[in-house]
């Protein structure tokens, strides 16, 4: 068996032991209580909803990210080599059919992303809150993400990288239900939860402010 | 002003809930069995003091309007 | 485990629904939140951020339920439980974090720490560490529930007492200030204190409101300790008297946490929507302006005037654009603070924090940013349509030497009333019932 057929092995031990591990991890979470929020609405928690997920990622939708552009924009840098970085090893097959350029290119753009998570490291080092607050995992889960896309990068320049980036990315599928990385998964929770907070609130935009059943009697009945 | 078994308390100019706050703080320093006098002006304590003093376990002795906006009332400690 | 421990985890596992975990999971570390935090603003220390405030409570759900906190707990920074570390995480919940939601809308990724330190005073609630304070006023709210007898007489006859005040301010002889008056549209949940019944009854009367007063107070120390059982009962008083008197609305004086309680929370806590609206005294105001139903004198408000967001009212509430209309139509030098709306720094006196002496100093220190803030809009006048906020705000202007006035909405109002509203011959006498 070939260097590259192991690590290929390895890299779907990782995603069966990822998917298995996020799928619990789902089930586990969709059994857990949601409170209904019984409160009549004043706005829309759809639009709240859709706010949360779209302009409210913006860098401007916040004071902390207007103030700290820069640290959010190496996140989202980060972040998009890893949405782009992992479809794109499910695409390896039909890597030979792309021409040079936009392989280099994406090559490019792939180690690029890994400097940002490098610089991610860096930063987690030398900002004394920072490092206080993490642990080993903190450090693992960006090392592992960085190093993955690394190596697709090195892999898109020279198809010698190949078994270590499917072995980086078999390493990486493992750790995620484990680790940190899983906040993935907890993203769309999240945003999902506040976004419906400030839409049934109506405080972000106030000017979708709905008239609820109640309220409409309560008009009405003036 | 105090002694060991009556303390003088003036809660006058204290918007509630800071009168049963200082009440119930000042009440963990005196013996069971003393008693507070204490003048306030919110009217706010004539529904408070009594409520308190009954979910806390003491004595609500006496409680009276004095004057416009001054009330006076008497709490002993029970336990 | 002691039981104390024992009961803190069975709370905590009886919080931990779906918004609980995603809160607990979520958070990447990057530590984005920390300037958003007053506390962090004040003092720049690594416990005054959000992030490290999040990190105490995750440490204790990790090893409870984190494959890698269990078999290898410093891989991941997990931590049992003890009673010394409910002790200390309890000290945060209830004196560092004044469960403004600030970090929440400056996170990347909607990490809910407030939600985390609800869990806390939740946990240290029912083990028996939270603050004596809240926990007192708490249970002297339940029982005036449970025996309005032994204050209802002398309550009314406060409230008859100042029907003659009533009428000479708004000319108005057929003024009445009526407690629980079967029949009325409307029932007005004041907080307890004269200041907040009188220029509010002043307005209704103005507005020809169909109105009565509670017996009770708005005020739910329930929710500051974050127990369910303890702020469904104190709600409960309000909710019961509204609907034996059929009133078709609730209006609850300028208080935040009251607002936040009834209005958002209690629905659920009772198992559906009320047959009655719930709504905050400034939208009411707002509604009357709309309606034509207040004469107000534009230009009444001379001096330069703020308005300070309350975090319940704003950004927990939705109240936001109400307040401003109200304020510009009677001041016409009416100024902003920066950062507001539902980005405005919290004053630092939320979350139960001005009913508790023992952590005076933490709060006027980690007031400074909003002191600042005022400070820079040169006003003279800062309004705020919370109770909380306004003696917090009360103790920063001392403590910082700002020499600015505190005033609610409806303070303001009053005071721009036209004659057509309100008896001229009395403006004296209605400045010093404002003012008392």
């Amino acid at each position: 068996m070939s260097v590259l057929l192991v690590s290929k092995w390895a890299a779907l031990a990782g995603l069966v032991i990822c998917v298995a591990g996020l799928g619990l991890r789902w089930r586990r979470s969709m059994a857990r209580a949601r409170p209904r929020d019984l409160a009549p609405a004043r706005g829309s928690g759809m639009a709240g909803v859709a706010y949360a997920f779209t302009a409210g990622m913006m860098p401007w939708a916040k004071e902390s990210t207007r103030h700290h552009w820069i640290a959010y924009l190496r996140g989202i840098g980060f972040h998009v080599g890893i949405f782009i970085g992992l479809p794109l090893v499910a695409a390896n097959p039909w890597w030979g059919l792309l021409p040079n350029g936009p392989r280099l290119g994406l090559g490019t753009l792939l180690g690029l992303c890994a400097v940002l998570g490098a610089a991610g490291i860096v930063m987690r080092i030398r900002e004394p809150i920072l490092r206080t607050l993490s642990t080993a995992d903190d450090y693992v889960a960006i090392v592992l993400v960085s190093a993955f896309l690394a190596f697709e990068a090195a892999a898109l320049v020279s198809f010698a990288w190949m078994s270590v980036m499917y072995l980086a990315v078999g390493i990486l599928l493992a750790y995620i239900p484990l680790g940190k990385i899983r906040h993935c998964l907890y993203f769309f929770f999240a945003r999902a939860f506040f976004g419906q907070f400030v839409g049934r609130r109506a405080v972000i935009h106030p000017q979708l402010r709905v008239a609820s059943p109640a309220m409409r009697a309560g008009e009405a009945r003036r | 002003m105090s002694d060991k078994s009556r303390t003088v308390l003036d809660l006058k100019g204290l918007l509630c809930p800071m009168p049963v706050v200082k009440l119930a703080l000042a009440m963990k320093t005196i013996p069971v069995g003393a008693i507070i006098e204490a003048t306030a002006s919110d009217p706010g304590v004539v529904a408070d003091i009594p409520a308190w003093a009954r979910s806390s376990g003491n004595e609500l002795v006496t409680l009276d309007k004095v004057a416009d906006k001054e009330f006076r009332f008497v709490v002993k400690r029970l336990k | 485990m002691s039981d104390m421990v024992e009961t803190a985890l069975g709370v905590f596992e009886r919080q931990l629904g779906r918004p609980l975990e995603a809160a607990l999971e979520v958070c990447a570390r990057c530590g984005v939140c920390a300037e958003a935090c007053h506390y962090f603003q004040a003092e720049p220390t690594v416990e005054n951020t959000p992030v490290a405030r999040g990190e105490a409570l995750r440490r204790v759900y990790r090893a409870e339920h984190d494959f890698l906190g269990r078999i290898a707990p410093w891989w991941v920074g997990a931590e049992r439980l003890d009673e010394a570390s409910l002790t200390r995480l309890a000290e945060t919940a209830f004196s560092r974090c004044t469960l403004c939601r600030r970090c929440t809308f400056n996170c990347p990724l909607g990490v809910d720490t407030p939600l985390m330190m609800r869990a806390v005073r939740a946990m240290a609630t029912a083990a028996g560490v939270a603050p004596e304070i809240l926990v007192m006023l708490a249970d002297a709210a339940i029982e005036k529930g449970r025996s309005p007898e032994i204050f209802r007489d002398l309550f009314i006859e406060q409230m008859t007492d100042l029907e003659p005040e009533l009428r000479q301010v708004t000319g108005n002889p057929q003024a009445r200030l009526s407690v629980e008056r079967p029949g009325a549209r409307v029932l007005y949940v004041a907080l307890a204190g004269v200041h907040t019944i009188l220029p509010p009854a002043i307005i209704f009367t103005a507005a020809g409101e169909d109105w009565t007063l509670s017996l009770f107070e708005a005020a739910n120390y329930g929710v500051f300790l974050a127990d369910p059982g303890r702020a469904k009962q104190i709600a409960a008083r309000i909710v019961d008297e509204a609907k034996g008197l059929g009133v078709e609305e609730v209006v609850l004086a300028e208080c935040g946490h009251a607002y936040a309680a009834l209005r958002w929370e209690a629905p659920t806590w009772f198992g559906g929507s009320f047959p009655f609206r719930v709504v905050s005294l400034v939208e009411k105001i707002d509604t009357y302006l709309t309606q034509g139903r207040l004469n107000l004198d534009p230009r009444a408000v001379r001096e330069r005037v703020t308005y300070h967001d309350s975090c319940n009212m704003a950004r927990s509430g939705g109240v936001i654009e109400e307040p401003r209309r109200v304020l510009r139509a009677i001041a016409p030098d009416f100024v902003e603070m920066t950062p507001n709306r539902h980005e405005a720094l919290c004053c630092g006196g939320g979350g139960g924090l001005v009913a508790l002496p023992e952590y005076e100093d933490l709060r006027l220190r980690a007031g400074k940013p909003k002191a600042d803030q005022v400070r820079r809009t040169g006003a003279r006048t800062v309004v705020a349509a919370c109770e909380n906020c306004r003696l917090q705000l009360g103790d920063l202007n001392r403590h910082y030497g700002l020499e600015v006035e505190i005033s609610a909405v409806a303070d303001l109002v009053v005071r721009a009333m036209r004659p057509a509203d309100l008896n001229e011959e009395a403006v004296s006498v209605r400045a010093e019932a404002i003012a008392a």
